[in-house]
């Protein structure tokens, strides 16, 4: 309390002036910048010390929260700056510009309050940012995963090691993954092909829930999931670094990962760097009767960033490289219809395997290289024009068991390259008007080796949009539209004829977006968005023509195919008051010309057997669904949280419902503060209930096997932060499935073969240090 | 200075970390070797009692350039009731040069390789146990004529006990009747146990079979 007096004091640069309005309560309303350079922060959080109201700053760096009249405690507060404190009288409506600090131990003091889900403001669209302890709580986990505990979000999955996210009932291609502002493009469209993002690399990971084309142009129909690294250091000569270290029980993973920042002083004051390198390694994941056999994972990752920042310029490079090997589970990998019924058929996998951390055939190779440079100028305090420029290669490896051949080449190469230019200006002007305007271009191409799953292709892409908010009294406006164009040449490799065939496709679509936000109250607030969105047919969808492995299917692709069309219809209330908090969001996704696989009905015969003949087709398809959540808390110490995910499909061409629609999720949990005792501090002990019920609604003839049954899980974790020589270390101890329930989940692919992973008993331990301090040379 | 000395350390560290994390050597490609293909398979019978009284059955498959398979053409097997024949397995790829013979290699890979021999119909369910080449779950049809036919592998692997292959095998004919041999050929590495179960099919083709 004595250091945090002193900051108060030494970093006042807080300016408060009134408008003089005369209600029972007042809209608090400014900017928040980093103190040097003067560059808005997003994403920082505003709350009421002991009392209620929290606001998150948008892009621009802008907040806005409502009070009621009297003395407020207001905390500032940012993951890697020092939070600051004021206290304001409340009695008009006012203007407070926050100018905070970088911290080299802000890491261990920030505290995110937990909300549901804590809600940007800044567009009309449902955003969920998953920042601070709760974050903290998924690490060591796959991205997918980590992102299940956010309403509306689960996972598609092949094996435990394999986990793609779903946003609103859609996965895929569907949903746009952005890594550190670069949009990620890997062979998204394959079914176990997870995103190739390490989670360590975050501090913020922000998803999207609806169709968002406006800023990101086509495939984000379902969603966005936007990982973000926190800013780099601009306090002149200081020099931080971090250490986490996860380990599991079950699979025996083991995950480390260290980073170091800094800030050069003196002469080169504003340029700062980042080093970050992670590596995990897991043996065979064991379910609650057996081991799953080479379910083994490799993955080792790197991301260095360097950044330049004057008073109204800046210059910023960024390089990533995510590499990792997937032990694909023994006996998946089948040949026929026959194998795999018989697989549904037994109860266990037929032959047990001891423990190992060895990965066998077979397996997937997956090396994902980011390059990123961004630059960015302040024409005026109100408007900025950034330029980023990106190039990634993504080269996949599919490994196949042995042949009879002596041939140890992959099953499938595929190497994809791409290059992004996007153009992007904001402005902001005082009466209540901000928007951004911006174009973007990107070239892509692929090079195929060994087995024909897809064709080379060579894809240029265009778009231009613009997008402009206006905020009034209660109100908030948005509305924005789009237009893409997309030039396809693949090259399609005709078996019978045996020649090259080139196709040229050309596709253009309109997205938009409409929305408005009302403040009923201080406490309640509505809104409404409709977004359009669209996207083009994947690669895999126009020209697949091949055994899918590990799962008895022939996919046929249908080069004829248009792009998809959807209306996004969103509602969201949000009531937040001392003691409850409450976020519900309903949606209507119809999409035109939704692309999914149809079976034709037909035996394709291969050596192996027979296998199951699918053809991509369209139709229409409308998502209906539900997102809630509840945070109750009746005493300061005691959180109680309530989450629900409701989805339904229909597809309105087949007259039937949409195949691997999530099921109805519940998650129920308590968490109970203990507050600080001894060399524990925030010492905190959690326990979830997750409960997922039967799919019941599913199209006949489509699947192998009927969807398993509901399922019950009980998660509990113990956290508190240790002073350690004078540094605080985060250890949390996490038990997942902590009744060990055998049970098999809808949307994993390997539900056919095996169980879901067993107890596992996680320990994550997470030291941020100081190495160099700006004391000396402070100002 | 020595806080400049930590923050070498955390580099090198790192770098270190990375440098050994990231060896790829392991998944060096080799030469592009197309994967095995099996395009023909046949069984070649001698009768015991006259080896001169041979007889076969080809099952065909015929791929286009991706080694997708656009047609397949199979024989009619043809045995002599009330005898016995010698069985012998040969298999072909024809998409190689020279053609590869694949029953050659599947002698080598004979540890995690079995063969099964399901006549149908049949009006009891066989015996399964760890010798019989019978295929578990082969439907029973009571009314229906059998097809008169039994089947022995005579090979052993060198698995320690040794188990069954199938490459050779003693097919004893009863009365004279039809229907279908379905053969397939189990491809199980690091899970041979002698039953049906583990691993994936190489090869499951199917033979019009008649005895007279």
């Amino acid at each position: 309390m004595k250091t945090r007096l002193l900051l108060f004091i030494l970093f006042f640069p807080v300016l408060v002036y009134s408008h003089g309005k005369k209600f029972g309560s007042y809209t608090i309303h400014g900017n928040v910048a980093d103190r040097t350079t003067r560059l808005p922060l997003e994403g920082v959080t505003l709350s009421v010390v002991g009392g209620t109201g929290v606001a998150l700053t948008d892009k621009a760096g802008v907040f806005s929260i409502r009070l009621q009249a009297g003395r407020m405690w207001l905390r500032c507060e940012y993951i890697g700056y020092r939070p600051l404190d004021t206290i304001v009288t409340v009695n008009s409506d006012l203007h407070i510009d926050f100018l905070l600090s970088p911290s080299p131990q802000a890491l261990s003091q920030v505290n995110i309050q937990s909300t549901a889900e804590p809600h940007k403001e800044v567009s009309t669209l449902d955003v969920v940012v998953l920042q601070g302890s709760a974050l903290e709580q998924t690490r060591g986990l796959s991205l997918g995963d980590a992102l299940k505990s956010v309403t509306g979000v689960t996972t598609f999955q092949t094996g435990p090691s394999i986990a793609k996210p779903v946003i609103h009932g859609l996965t895929g291609s569907r949903v746009l993954i952005l890594n550190n502002g670069v949009a990620l493009e890997a062979q998204q469209w394959g079914q176990e092909h997870a995103p190739e993002i390490d989670p360590f690399i975050a501090n913020q990971i922000q998803v999207i829930k609806g169709a968002d084309g406006i800023r990101y142009g086509a495939d984000a129909i379902a969603g966005v999931i936007s990982v973000s690294p926190k800013s780099l250091p601009t306090d002149t000569g200081v020099m931080d670094g971090e250490v986490n270290a996860v380990g599991m029980t079950n699979s025996r993973l083991g995950a480390f990962s260290a980073m170091f920042e800094g800030n050069l002083g003196k002469k080169l004051a504003g340029l700062s760097y980042r080093v970050q390198g992670t590596f995990k390694r897991s043996g065979d994941v064991s379910t609650p009767n057996y081991l799953l056999g080479n379910t083994g994972l490799l993955e080792s990752d790197f991301s260095a960033a360097i950044q330049y920042y004057h008073k109204n310029y800046g210059i910023e490079g960024y390089y990533s490289n995510f590499y990792t090997k997937i032990g694909i589970e023994f006996g998946t990998d089948v040949g026929s219809y026959s194998d795999i019924l018989m697989r549904i058929s037994e109860a266990n996998p037929p032959t047990t395997y001891p423990f190992s951390y060895f990965i066998d055939r077979p397996y997937q190779t997956v090396d994902h290289s980011t390059a990123k440079l961004k630059g960015f100028y302040h024409i005026s305090d109100s408007s900025k024009l950034e330029v980023q420029y990106a190039y990634q290669v993504n080269t996949r490896n599919e490994f196949e068991e042995l042949s009879l051949s002596a041939s140890l080449a992959p099953a499938i190469y595929l190497q994809i390259h791409t290059s992004t230019l996007d153009l992007n200006y904001e402005h902001k002007d005082g009466g209540g008007f901000s928007g951004s305007f911006g174009a973007t271009g990107m070239n892509q191409g692929n090079v195929r080796l060994y087995g024909y799953l897809i064709p080379n292709f060579v894809d240029y892409d265009g778009g231009a949009y613009a997008i402009e908010k206006y905020r009034h009294d209660k109100w908030l406006f948005e509305a924005g539209a789009r237009y893409d164009y997309r030039w396809l040449r693949a090259f399609a490799f005709d078996a019978n004829a045996a020649k090259i065939d080139v196709t040229t496709t050309h596709y253009s679509g309109t997205s938009a977006t409409l929305g408005t936000t009302y403040n009923f109250t201080d406490n309640l607030k509505l809104t409404g968005n409709y977004s359009a969105a669209f996207r083009p047919p994947s690669i895999n969808e126009l020209y697949i023509d091949g055994v899918h492995a590990s799962l008895a299917e022939f996919e046929i692709g249908d080069a004829n195919l248009k792009t998809e069309q959807a209306n996004d219809f969103n509602v969201q209330l949000n009531y937040a008051s001392h003691w409850i908090n409450v976020d519900l969001e309903g949606y209507y996704n119809h999409i035109n010309n939704f692309i999914f696989e149809e079976p034709t009905g037909q035996f394709y015969h291969s050596q192996g057997g027979e296998l199951l003949e699918f053809q991509y087709t369209q139709g229409n398809v409308n998502f209906r669904g539900i997102d809630l959540g509840i945070t109750v808390k009746l005493v300061d110490s005691l959180d109680i949280i309530s989450k629900t995910s409701l989805i339904y499909a229909w597809n309105e061409t087949i007259h039937n419902y949409q195949i691997y629609t999530p099921p109805m999720r519940l998650q129920n949990g308590l968490t109970y503060h203990f507050g600080s005792f001894g060399p524990f501090k925030n010492f905190l002990i959690g326990a979830d209930d997750i409960f997922v019920a039967k799919q019941n609604d599913v199209p006949s003839g489509y699947d192998f096997a009927p969807p398993p049954n509901a399922y019950n899980l009980i998660d509990a974790h113990i956290g508190f932060k240790l002073n350690i020589n004078k540094t605080y270390a985060d250890i949390d101890i996490a038990a997942n499935n902590l009744t060990n329930v055998a049970y098999r989940d809808y949307l994993d692919r390997f539900r056919y073969f095996a169980d879901e992973p067993g107890r596992n008993i996680i320990f994550r331990l997470r030291v941020p240090f100081q190495i160099l301090s700006n004391h000396n040379n402070n100002n | 200075m020595i806080k400049l000395k930590h923050a070498v350390y955390v580099l090198l560290g790192t770098a270190l970390l990375y440098t050994g994390c990231s060896s790829k050597s392991e998944e060096a490609v080799q030469p592009n070797i197309a994967n095995e293909t099996i395009t023909q398979a046949s069984l070649k019978f001698t009768n015991q009692a006259n080896s001169a009284d041979t007889t076969s059955c080809t099952y065909t498959f015929l791929l286009d350039n991706n080694n997708n398979v656009i047609g397949t053409d199979s024989t009619k097997l043809i045995l002599k009731a009330n005898s016995k024949y010698n069985c012998v397995v040969y298999m072909l790829d024809q998409t190689q040069k020279p053609v590869f013979v694949v029953s050659n290699e599947i002698k080598q890979r004979e540890n995690y390789h079995l063969f099964f021999y399901q006549p149908t119909p049949i009006t009891t369910a066989p015996v399964i146990s760890n010798t019989t080449p019978y295929i578990p779950g082969t439907p029973v049809t009571p009314n229906a004529a059998p097809l008169n036919l039994t089947i022995a592998r005579t090979d052993l692997d060198t698995n320690n006990p040794p188990m069954q292959v199938g490459l050779t095998s003693v097919f004893t004919t009863g009365a004279a009747s039809s229907g279908n041999l379905r053969w397939v050929l189990r491809h199980q590495p690091n899970a041979k146990n002698g039953t049906y179960a583990p691993g994936s099919s190489d090869l499951d083709v199917n033979f019009i079979t008649v005895i007279q």
